[in-house]
């Protein structure tokens, strides 16, 4: 049902794979043949004793920009795996100059929060000597994660064949706009533009208006990267078995794309073109944003006829969910600017915690439209640890989103914010790769590293 | 060329077995995703009506919906009535067989039939159960019932969308905050996997709605943190970040494109496409600071251009120069896209069961090696309950006939 990218040569047979797939991949993976698995046996040694987390002794290189990419690597490390964020030496991530600037010249805060976790390495990969280090870290580690244009490593002689010679168990997750394949994968995309393409956009907004940001700028990225994410366990999961890495692509709009239920299957069939719908849906009503007296804002999601009934209950007019009013959800569909009229008139009338206390009192479906000055005072934001609280030297307190998704057993955890560029070059040159103290300095006056 | 079997037993997650007894869409995506390569998900459903996803959005002439014909895919369907004593039994059965279990009801509701975490490990200590709920299992708002309407709310981005001081619109979909949870939620179950491999020990993964959606706001929460900035509505625009960064109109009444120039040198090459290059002189708005302090001038001046111009001309000078746009396409413009046909995104299914040819977005992410697949599309209320009961469990027909009649089935 999926193409295979074209330009992905899947590895040739193994007769490794036949003893591993005879069994259950979870059966298999409990007791490893280490002959077919050289990239795992890496990853054993590396494992420092008693961490425990699920990504621990897994090494990944993120050579990507901005956050299209960079986020899986970010997950990966809350859970564990080493992170190498390698960076042109002059300039760095150009994340380190979006958005709001901190008190630290190369950090603003975005890089600050989605930095985390990682060890930053400087290699100019324009340069051939950049490259043949660049190698030797791919050697060595077992996720790669980038996001230049499709052609542009290919360029460098870092194409998918080089890289599976320096290292055949590499899992590389390959992000861009439009994907490595298809006419438009030389075109630049970022989220902004794959939201419009994906269509997420054009939904945005009221009816034969402008249309707006879907809520935040960069939602494209994180969810490429949640995709990409996935796509790397999988193909662990398929490389403790068969030794063998692949090649995860995605294109950034497809990602987008993904989430809108079932919109191409009734445009499919139906023809129906969905359109803006302002703060409501096309699927249930009440279902929207209303405002209340004191000038806030809340959110009703009635879905279902049961969740009717308890909300005009709670507006005192139990009446309206009577069979010949208003109880079914195809009759409020019908009669949409009614029934939304007297809940504008009813939420209207209230401050924003009066609507919220007899919504929660009568089991409606309710939350206010927080700020982030609300989302600071929340209780449960609080007692869910949303917010991780980092502090650094020059910098004080930094407040970032904490880690998602919770695991019991195996929570994540962040060790630390952004890093200086190529705070760990040395370490990583030095120790992981073995290269003598004065080779390193001449690479840093020729401007390699 | 691998023959079928053998494709499917190189899926990543061939032979492990997921219940799914979760509703609408959040945790039951996670369950699609680990269908799609490899895993048996096993759809646990009420006997009567099923998973109320059947019954959300456009319905189809099987008389069950788009949505659930789309994201029930390769899932097979168990009804079992969990009010029930030999329900619960059966589902502890079912549990003792299985990897991974998807729940999404209240906080409580399952303890309440006697399924809680410590009964469930008890009888299987290598089980991953995915927990999505509004709020999470923890926290003064776990009780309260949640979709992702309010959890886009709750976390933030719905006060985000919109025109400035305008009515706050639904961020481009209400089920944004379901598929965003399911990612995580799968994230969650794949990790655990991987730590149960190496140990034995299952978990539990604790998603909430409002969390995954919050997660996805950049710098908000430090900006706030550091500065008490509050981000306001910003319109079809990024906030504080970039300029030229919105929607633009065209000549072409309806629509529209994005603009994009994160960077200088993407300022740069829309200049060159708008024929004006000087514009990008350091003098003028070559740098990003200065942009972003003549905005309404900067945006003036794209908008007008913009409006100059077709769309498709408009855009095919800004792919001549690598200029960062694209259109808003609408379902319509996506079908006729050579992009999305060229990278298969739409896959037309004709099941004769449904006896009507349905188009549903293909299989994300893209593996090189194992590529997930569609088998099916969503299965009947109770298609599979039969043989899952006679082949995983051993009853037989009589058996089974009592059950059918007693409705816990």
């Amino acid at each position: 049902m999926t193409g295979e990218p074209a330009s992905t040569k899947p590895a040739p047979e193994q007769e490794t794979r036949e003893g591993g797939a005879s069994a259950s991949p979870a059966a298999a993976t409990g007791e490893p043949a280490t002959a077919t698995r050289p990239s795992h046996e890496n990853e054993q040694e590396r494992s420092p004793e008693g961490d425990r987390l699920p990504m621990s002794g897994l090494r990944v290189i993120d050579v990507g920009t901005f956050l299209a990419g960079p986020y899986a690597a970010s997950i990966l490390g809350e859970f564990g795996a080493e992170v190498l964020k390698v960076e042109h030496p002059v300039a760095g991530d150009p994340m380190r100059r979006f958005g709001t600037a901190s008190k630290r010249h190369d950090a603003t805060l975005a890089w600050l929060s989605e930095g985390r976790n990682r060890k930053s390495v400087t290699l100019d990969l324009r340069q051939r000597e950049g490259v043949d280090l660049f190698l030797k870290l791919v050697a060595k580690s077992d996720v790669l994660i980038e996001n230049f244009r499709p052609g542009t490593m290919e360029e460098w002689g870092l194409g998918w064949e080089e890289l599976q010679q320096a290292n055949r168990g590499l899992v590389m997750l390959r992000v861009s706009g439009y994907g490595q394949t298809g006419p438009y994968r030389r075109r630049s995309g970022f989220a902004h533009i794959a939201h419009g393409f994906a269509g997420l956009s054009y939904l945005a907004g009221f009816p034969g208006e402008t249309p707006v940001v879907p809520g935040t700028a960069p939602l494209g990225d994180y969810l490429s990267s949640l995709y990409g994410a996935i796509g790397i366990l999988l193909a662990l999961r398929h490389r403790e078995v068969s030794g063998e890495g692949q090649i995860i692509d995605i294109g950034i709009y497809e990602a987008v794309f993904r989430q809108m239920d079932e919109i191409a299957a009734a445009y499919g069939l139906f023809g129906k073109v969905r359109e803006r719908e302002g703060a409501g849906s096309f699927v249930a009503v009440p279902h929207g944003h209303f405002r209340t007296v004191d000038d806030k804002w809340v959110a009703i999601a009635c879905t279902t006829d049961k969740m009717f009934e308890r909300f005009a209950a709670v507006m005192g007019k139990p009446e309206l969910a009577a069979a010949d009013r208003y109880g079914n959800q195809r009759q409020r569909l019908a009669a949409r600017d009614e029934v939304n009229r007297l809940v504008i008139e009813w939420v209207g009338s209230l401050t924003r915690e009066q609507v919220m206390q007899l919504c929660i009192d009568g089991e409606v479906p309710v939350g206010r439209l927080n700020s982030i000055a609300d989302i600071f005072e929340d209780e449960h934001f609080q007692a869910r640890g949303n917010l991780a609280r980092l502090c650094e030297e020059g910098l004080g307190e930094v407040v970032i989103p904490g880690v998602v998704p919770t695991l019991s057993e195996t929570p994540g955890r962040i060790s630390n914010l952004g890093p200086p560029l190529g705070n760990a070059t040395y370490e990583i040159l030095r120790e992981l790769l073995g290269i003598p103290a004065q080779e390193i300095r001449r690479l840093r006056q020729r401007k390699i590293i | 060329m691998p023959t079928t079997d053998e494709a499917e037993s190189r899926l990543p997650l061939a032979g492990i077995r997921v219940i799914d007894a979760a509703t609408v869409i959040a945790a039951p995506y996670s369950a699609s995703i680990l269908g799609e390569f490899g895993a048996e998900v096993l759809k646990v459903e009420n006997p009567k009506g099923g998973d109320p996803m059947r019954h959300f959005g456009t319905p189809t002439r099987r008389k069950d919906t788009l949505a659930w014909l789309s994201e029930a895919r390769n899932k097979k369907s168990v009804t079992l009535d969990l009010h029930l004593p030999e329900g619960v039994e059966l589902f502890k059965a079912l549990i003792e067989k299985s990897d991974v279990l998807c729940e999404n009801f209240r906080p409580g509701t399952l303890e309440k039939w006697g399924l809680g975490w410590d009964v469930l490990r008890q009888i299987n200590p290598r089980l991953i159960m995915l927990r999505v709920t509004g709020y999470g299992q923890t926290g003064p708002y776990r009780d309260r019932p949640g979709f992702a309407r309010v959890a886009h709310a709750v976390g933030g981005i719905a006060f985000l969308s919109g025109m400035p001081r305008g009515t706050p619109v639904t961020p481009g979909s209400t089920t944004l905050g379901d598929y965003l949870t399911g990612l995580y939620g799968c994230l969650g179950i794949l990790m655990a996997l991987r730590h149960r491999d190496r140990t034995g020990q299952g978990q539990y993964i604790d998603a909430a709605l409002y969390e995954s959606v919050f997660r996805c706001t950049d710098e908000l929460a430090p900006a706030y943190g550091m500065f008490g900035r509050v981000r306001e509505r910003h319109g079809p625009t990024h906030n504080d970040f970039a300029c030229p960064h919105g929607h633009f109109p065209t000549k072409d009444d309806g629509k529209w494109v994005a603009i994009s120039c994160v960077t200088d040198k993407l300022f740069e090459r829309l200049a060159i496409a708008m024929g004006r290059p000087e514009l990008a002189t350091s003098h003028v708005y070559g740098d990003q600071k200065t942009r972003l302090e003549n905005r309404h001038d900067v945006n003036e001046i794209v908008r007008d251009w913009c409006g100059s111009l077709h769309r498709d001309d408009l855009l095919d000078r800004c792919f001549a120069a690598g200029a960062p746009a694209g259109p808003l396409n609408s379902i319509a413009d996506i079908f006729g896209d050579r992009q999305f046909h060229s990278r298969r995104n739409l896959v037309a299914i004709d099941e004769e069961d449904i006896g009507e040819t349905v188009i549903v977005p293909s299989v994300l992410p893209r593996l090189s090696l194992t590529p997930g697949r569609i088998r099916h599309l969503g299965p009947r209320l109770g298609q599979h309950t039969d043989e899952v009961l006679t082949e995983l469990l051993g009853l037989d027909a009589a058996g089974i006939e009592e059950l059918r009649s007693k409705r816990v089935i």
